[in-house]
């Protein structure tokens, strides 16, 4: 009997049996690193113009636009909750930006100020709706999707006369912006855009926060159980009301990239999108029920999407095929996580 | 309290580049005076209502221009324009009849889908309202009881494209769709074709403009024997152009564009577009207006049963100066 | 506590079995309207009088009396609907009691929020126990009350000293885990309540509220469970141990209050009951009795009447008069 009660070594020796290679095979975006290289060895060996540095930085650059709404969407997801306006939400921002400079003539960093507080202002109303109804994320958001498309189209014509905004490229402070938010950057002859640089920073901050930070385990637990979380002192309202910001800021970042990029924006873009963020982030392993996932399987889930999107472009085939073969794209790295992870777990 | 700094310290952060660069621009933004088009003289006529009814998505440029074409004939011939507009056939059907019930004295309508709008456009006959057809359906606007259709055929537009590319030497233009499945569109690049057959077809997410960039860039990447890239809107020909430049390969791919934007043509006076094939959308929406009151100040009926093509034009570097100040000014 | 105490509580525990023969804690001490064992002072830790809580013209409880000390477990007892979770509620600071005295170290209280409650001492281990199932044990353990180090936006984690603690805390608890990194919910529904409880201790809790730790758990699990709670009441903590099995609550309990119906039916102190006299009062001999009776005459079910028959028989005499 009174051996059943012996004081625990300092290290357990059953430690050692999870060793490196199954820790390894526990984290969320396990089976999304497995499908992004098995794409990529593919790709390579399919389209051999997709090794070359400058199609892997239009790859990586076509991934970013994704990647850095992904990253907010995936930090959402993680948080138990869903952004249906985040598609529309990067349009209504760079749509602020483009007509408050240009309707009142000021220097656009005025304009880019506007669109931060107008992006962040979004996410706070989504957050707060949610936590005042007990609506589900997905009926709030999706009333403010239709919203927000609405106010895109009607604003931008009500002001700007148009559906598309006026060019905003000789007014002063662009070039400066552009400098920031859409700059090419050759580093030894390759071509990298200033989003994919932004995706990377982003990721980093966001993996540090969700994992070495207070935020971040808040994060989990709202996700996780929401209740538990608020029994034991987690301030479950604004953890989710920060969530929703974070995509706010997330597609401000973006939003401020289409507008320097393109000068102009259109007010019908941006429908649809929504859902590539949320896939990009459930291939790299957030759960959809919240509670599990990681900042760098939503990049891992933004790179695959790009991966699959250009390298159909590059491997020369025939586009009809491209829609049904990105879902089979996206149903086998899910269930590669899937089994990845079942397996992993049963160790 | 170190909490309130940090908080105080990023409204400090936001505000202060703010209100530093609160100066106004020195160039660009709107112009002091936006100048009126609406100076005519408005017809004696008595006032009648007439609906337009479009299967436009929102957010549309072109659709845009045929609206502003539409309004401007409304207001000349002291006319109450309704406009409404729906891609969906089904909703666009309930459009009309909605139109029917207001008892518009005549109606304009795009046949992008003929079989979903022939019963309802049947009852407006039944109730003795004219109706005229634009844009699309050219081959049916009879066959549903319109009198004329305002129209450019996109197969016609496309193979001008592809005539005039084929002059310049082009063998293998990529002729980017930026919605794929979609028709007129098709027809565009199917039009090019006929004149041009190496053309090959890239479809782009026309949602995301981050998208048709990279995109772009990749194909432009992995085919080095393109010559030439054909945007099928001015807003997707501007980021294909952006594409070309920073690839480095102005040079070497021709830019060619249908439709129009003052960017556009302002590109196309700087030489980064070849031209453009602008099948005139003002026209389209002024024109069927315009008819539908001839109707009524005369029993007059254009077109003696035949269609009545608002293009295609070709607008390149001789002609686009004159252009400019019309696209600017949003009829173009 | 040196290792040979531990021992000795283990044994202990072991022989306050689930089966509940013959315990050996030291009963003597247990009289009524004792002082604190620790302080010395004639108070008690938490001292209920005459308690109730109504909900509109709906009477949830009344006439609530019952106290907590340091070192003792307080059950209280009830089938569904009985009002234990409105007293739960009303200590833990969820809602409030409108008749009645409700004493924290002989002051009087009224908690307005599960915070109030917190900073008094007393902490609630719920049936959901408040775990996030995917998360780890030590980031559970944690939650809501982090360890930080750095300063500005550089303030992060000290994950490392949250492992070691949270393992250290299990350890003293006697929970022997091979990995804090694991997520909780692949522990057993036993570990589980006691990783609940060894982080209500470890956050400086001075009263714990159990409640039905048990209900959900096979017999082996609910008496692991009801070895923690001995080794929570020899920590020191007064234990609010609520449930619906008489069986679990004597081996462990010091004090039993009964409610049925919202009401008091019955406080006693360990010594003044048995564990069948208690099963008794819990089962309502009357009402078992009645409902036989009823199904007799349906003419149905005769094997569930039989069974009712010989548990009224079994019951019958052992209520206490």
């Amino acid at each position: 009997m009174t051996t059943l009660l012996k004081p625990p070594p300092a290290l357990d020796e059953r430690v050692g049996k999870r060793g490196m290679v199954s820790n390894l095979l526990g984290r969320p975006e396990i089976g999304a690193l497995v499908g992004a290289i098995v794409l990529f060895i593919f790709f390579s060996i399919v389209a051999p113009v997709f090794l070359q540095a400058n199609s892997f930085a239009t790859v990586l650059y076509g991934s970013s636009t994704i990647g850095i709404m992904a990253v907010g969407v995936a930090l959402l997801m993680i948080g138990g909750e869903f952004d249906l306006s985040a598609g529309v939400a990067v349009i209504s921002s760079a749509l602020t930006a483009s007509l408050f400079s240009w309707y009142f003539s000021v220097n656009v960093w005025v304009g880019v100020g506007l669109a931060l507080v107008v992006s962040l202002a979004i996410g706070f109303v989504n957050g707060w709706i949610l936590m005042k109804t007990k609506l589900p994320s997905f009926i709030v958001t999706l009333a403010t999707f239709l919203m927000l498309t609405g106010l895109n189209l009607a604003l931008t014509r009500l002001i700007g006369g148009s559906v598309a905004t006026p060019s905003i490229a000789t007014m002063d402070g662009f070039a400066s912006a552009q400098a920031v938010f859409a700059n090419d950057f050759t580093i030894a002859g390759v071509d990298l855009k200033s989003p994919v640089f932004i995706w990377i920073i982003l990721v980093a901050i966001t993996s540090w926060l969700l994992l070495r930070t207070r935020v971040g385990n808040w994060i989990f637990a709202v996700g996780g159980d929401e209740n538990a979380a608020r029994a034991v002192g987690v301030p479950v309202k604004w953890t989710k009301i920060g969530l929703f910001m974070g995509v706010g800021f997330c597609g401000w970042v973006l939003g401020m990239h289409n507008l320097f990029a393109f000068d102009a924006v259109q007010s019908g873009e941006g429908i649809g999108n929504e859902f590539l963020y949320i896939i990009a982030a459930v291939i790299g392993g957030c759960l959809l029920t919240g509670g599990y996932g990681s900042a760098i399987g939503g990049a891992i889930g933004a790179f695959i999407f790009g991966m699959a999107n250009k390298g159909i472009v590059y491997a020369q085939w025939n586009p009809d095929w491209f829609k049904f073969f990105l879902g089979l794209m996206l149903l086998l790295a899910t269930i590669v996580n899937l089994i990845v992870k079942r397996r992993a777990d049963s160790k | 309290m170190k909490k309130i700094s940090w908080q105080r310290l990023a409204v400090v952060a936001a505000i202060v580049p703010m209100l530093a660069l609160s100066a106004c621009s020195s160039s660009g933004g709107r112009p002091a005076d936006t100048g009126g088009s609406n100076g005519g003289k408005v017809a004696t006529t008595p006032s009648i209502k007439i609906a337009l009814i479009t299967h436009a998505a929102p957010g549309d440029t072109f659709w845009d221009i045929v609206r502003k074409g539409a309004q401007e004939a409304a207001t000349k011939d002291n006319v109450d324009l309704l406009y409404t507009s729906d891609p969906d056939g089904g909703r666009q059907a309930q459009l009309v009849q909605q139109a029917i019930d207001q008892k518009v004295a005549g109606i304009a309508v795009t046949l992008a889908k003929p079989d979903a709008l022939k019963a309802v456009l049947k009852k407006a006959e039944d109730a003795g309202i004219p109706v005229v057809s634009l844009n699309s359906g050219e081959d049916v606007f009879k066959s549903v009881g319109a009198f004329t259709h305002f129209g450019s055929d996109e197969n016609v537009a496309g193979a001008a494209v592809g005539t005039r590319l084929a002059e310049e030497g082009v063998t293998h233009p990529l002729c980017v769709i930026q919605e794929q499945g979609n028709v007129a569109l098709e027809a565009r690049c199917a039009g090019v074709k006929t004149k041009v057959p190496g053309t090959e077809i890239l479809y782009v997410q026309g949602t995301d403009m981050t998208q048709v960039a990279s995109t772009v860039t990749a194909k432009l990447q992995s085919t080095p024997g393109a010559d030439a890239i054909i945007g099928l809107g001015a807003p997707f020909t501007a980021t294909i152009v952006k594409a070309v430049g920073a690839l480095n390969l102005a040079a070497k791919v021709k830019v060619a564009s249908f439709d129009l934007s003052g960017e556009l043509i302002q590109s196309i006076i700087d030489g980064k577009v070849q031209f453009t094939v602008d099948q005139q959308p003002w026209l389209q929406g002024y024109d069927s207006i315009d008819a539908l009151w001839q109707y009524y100040r005369g029993g007059f009926m254009v077109g003696g049963g035949l269609p009545v093509l608002t293009g295609p034009a070709i607008i390149d570097k001789t002609n686009a100066p004159a252009v400019l100040k019309f696209a600017k000014e949003g009829i173009r | 506590m040196t290792a040979n105490d531990m021992n000795s509580n283990e044994t202990a525990k072991h022989a306050a079995g689930p089966t509940g023969t013959g315990p050996t804690i030291d009963q003597e001490t247990l009289l009524q309207n004792e002082t604190d064992p620790l302080t010395h002072t004639p108070v008690h830790l938490m001292e209920l009088e005459g308690v109730g809580k109504h909900y509109g013209n709906i009477i949830a409880l009344t006439e609530v009396t019952m106290a907590v000390d340091m070192g003792r477990v307080t059950c209280v007892l009830g089938d569904n609907g009985a009002g234990k979770s409105t007293l739960i509620k009303i200590i833990a600071g969820l809602h409030q009691h409108d008749e009645g005295t409700f004493k924290i170290m002989g002051q009087e209280r009224k908690l307005t929020s599960p915070r109030e409650a917190l900073d008094s001492g007393i902490a609630a281990v719920y049936q959901d126990l408040a775990v996030v199932g995917l998360m780890p044990i030590w980031r559970n353990f944690f939650l809501g009350s982090e360890i930080t180090t750095g300063r500005g936006p550089f303030r992060r984690l000290d994950v490392k000293a949250m492992k070691e603690i949270t393992k250290n805390e299990l350890a003293d608890m006697g929970i022997d885990l091979r990995d804090v990194e694991q997520p909780i919910g692949q522990l057993s529904g036993g570990e589980r309540q006691c990783v609940a409880i060894a982080r209500a201790v470890h956050f400086g809790a001075k009263a714990l509220i159990l409640d039905e730790p048990t209900a959900a758990l096979g017999v082996k699990q609910s008496g692991v469970v009801l070895r923690y709670i001995l080794q929570a009441r020899d920590r020191g903590l007064g234990v609010i141990f609520i449930t619906h099995n008489p069986h679990h609550a004597f081996p462990v309990g010091d004090r039993f209050l009964l409610l049925k119906r919202g009401k008091s039916i019955g406080y006693y102190d360990k010594k003044d009951i048995t564990l069948d006299e208690l099963t008794a009062q819990m089962a309502g001999g009357a009402e078992l009795a009645e409902l036989a009776h009823e199904l007799e005459a349906l003419g149905s079910h005769g094997d569930l009447a039989q069974e009712l028959e010989a548990e009224v028989a079994e019951t019958a005499g052992q209520l206490p008069h």
